[in-house]
């Protein structure tokens, strides 16, 4: 990590836990992890099922919707705001690569969308200590989950800031990344629907639900790596292309 | 300082500068003049290397744009227009962040900071939040920004708009006092503040350069300035006889109180009538109460340059 890149993380870091979005978003995702994990729980106390707790929470379209829904809002201010009030010319005329400032940024949002998680392990933690350790935690599975979590939220997080890169009001940054990462969400669906294996096998590749579920169950694939970490290069990439773009043409 | 040869910028919509070439020495203050959309932003975006040019050579601090970007941007001290800061930061830790990002030693950047927030009168607000500083200290902020790493060159654009008449004032005593160890190119368009802060202005307009000299010199380039005189006679003959000398172009009749007259008598471009008119007045002994030169204004040589 380069010296600027450090000193611009911070800042990052400071301006997203400075806005009030921060907390309200933190405080939200903090109730409706809770209601979601205590419906879990309700649902394994059902009866005998084959699944951990964690495995339930991972799957449950509460978890999701939040996913999707918590990106655009995480993102959508990182570069418009910059770029309505003026402040990337001052960003910018810093003796700072353009590289540095975009992941910078990246890497800001993706500490507070980490932080945003740590709540549903807080959950994990009561139920651990409520049931007794009735069931031992499944160290492995669990941490192949918030890999998924990270892996999923590095890429939206980057089509987040691509996003944001393009327009100087959030509401139309929000808007554009909520639909490329809702159409990237449910795409994964149509392998349900389509007849052609090759086609089954490509969407497969991108099946978000599907992969988070192998995972949460312990399974290790590497292809989904692959996929979110080159997805996220490459939206980062794009990123620095439109910003060197709007440059152009002032 | 800055060296510029041929600079084209071209956007979608046209040509916002259009083939300039200029150049400011070390330790000048110069002004950068020009009416509003005149090219003025658009051609220090491109020496502070935020904007790329489409063509043309641009050297800065020692370094080549844009090739050497990363170099001229640690060398200069650059204040946008308008003074884009972060709102949710506290003044001293604004200017902490901006002085690491250039690049100011981890060692040095307390004594920096306090430096420059002294010579900003800054020091009261150093804990307040940017986003509650009256428009005032943002500017003063934003100009702290440019000096916090000690660059060779400022580089302000409009540094006084919206300024107050007191805060203009304390502004430019800051900027004068500044001029004295750096060069400075500063953009405006109240010609005031280049008569009262710069040795030499560059005037621009429609992104072309109209003239590039020192403010003595620009002067001279038009009209001498009208002369005022005042004298008791009678007011068609005197006015006749005043427009018979060789060189007045124009004698218009001012304002008469009782016997007294005054005219205001206009030489053409870089002549010196007064010597004829003192001549006529002893000839034709008029009594006479008021003899005054209009000094010859920025204003007049800016208006005469950017007309269309």
């Amino acid at each position: 990590m380069t010296r600027a890149l450090w000193i611009l993380w911070k800042r990052e870091v400071g301006a997203i836990l400075h806005s009030p979005i921060a907390w309200v978003l933190l405080t939200c995702m903090s109730l409706i992890n809770g209601f979601s994990f205590s419906q879990c729980v309700a649902y394994l106390g059902q009866g005998v099922k084959e699944f951990t707790v964690m495995q339930i929470y991972f799957y449950i379209f509460h978890f999701w919707f939040l996913l999707i829904i918590l990106v655009p809002i995480l993102t959508m201010r990182l570069f418009s705001e910059e770029y309505k009030t003026g402040t990337i010319e001052m960003l910018l005329t810093a003796p700072v690569k353009d590289g540095d400032v975009i992941l910078a940024k990246f890497f800001g949002v993706l500490f507070f969308y980490l932080l945003l998680w740590i709540p549903s392990l807080l959950g994990l933690a009561i139920f651990q200590l409520v049931t007794h350790q009735a069931v031992p935690v499944a160290w492995i599975p669990l941490g192949f989950s918030y890999l998924m979590v990270t892996l999923v939220g590095m890429l939206y997080l980057s089509i987040g800031l691509f996003a944001s890169v393009l327009t100087r009001n959030q509401a139309v940054a929000a808007m554009i990344s909520f639909t490329m990462i809702a159409l990237l969400f449910f795409a994964g669906f149509l392998s349900y629907l389509v007849r052609d294996p090759g086609w089954r096998e490509v969407l497969n590749y991108i099946f978000t639900l599907e992969q988070m579920r192998s995972f949460s169950a312990g399974l290790f694939d590497s292809r989904p790596v692959v996929f979110y970490l080159s997805g996220t290069a490459f939206f980062l990439i794009l990123t620095r292309q439109v910003m060197t773009g709007r440059r152009l043409n002032g | 300082m800055i060296q510029v040869e041929n600079l084209i910028k071209r956007y979608a919509g046209g040509e916002a500068v259009r083939g300039i070439t200029f150049s400011v020495e070390k330790g000048e203050v110069v002004g950068f003049l020009g009416p509003n959309g005149a090219g003025k932003s658009t051609t220090m975006r491109m020496l502070t290397g935020y904007l790329p040019p489409t063509d043309g050579r641009i050297e800065v601090a020692g370094a080549k744009l844009p090739q050497e970007s990363l170099l001229v941007r640690q060398r200069i001290g650059y204040m946008p227009e308008n003074v884009p800061l972060y709102p949710e930061m506290r003044v001293e830790e604004f200017l902490e962040y901006r002085g690491r990002l250039k690049r100011v030693s981890r060692g040095d950047i307390t004594h920096r900071v306090g430096l420059v927030l002294d010579q900003c009168g800054l020091t009261d607000v150093r804990k307040k939040i940017i986003g509650s500083l009256s428009k005032g200290f943002r500017q003063r902020v934003g100009l702290a920004d440019a000096l916090v790493h000690n660059p060779m060159l400022l580089i302000l654009d409009e540094p006084t708009a919206g300024l107050d008449p007191h805060q203009i004032r304390s502004f430019r005593e800051l900027i004068k006092e500044l001029g004295k160890d750096r060069t400075i190119l500063l953009s405006t368009h109240i010609l005031s503040e280049v008569e009262m802060v710069c040795g030499r202005a560059i005037i621009i307009n429609k992104g072309k350069i109209e003239a590039s000299d020192t403010l003595a010199n620009l002067e001279k380039r038009v009209q001498a300035g009208a002369l005022q005189i005042e004298v008791k006679a009678d007011p068609a003959s005197a006015k006749e006889k005043l427009g018979k000398i060789a060189e007045v172009s124009v004698v218009a009749e001012l304002n008469r109180a009782g016997d007294w007259i005054s005219f205001e008598v206009t030489a053409a471009p870089g002549k010196d009538i007064r010597g004829e008119v003192d001549g006529l007045i002893k000839r034709e002994q008029w009594p006479l109460r008021e003899f005054r030169r209009e000094k010859a204004r920025l204003e007049d040589v800016f208006v005469e340059l950017t007309q269309d």
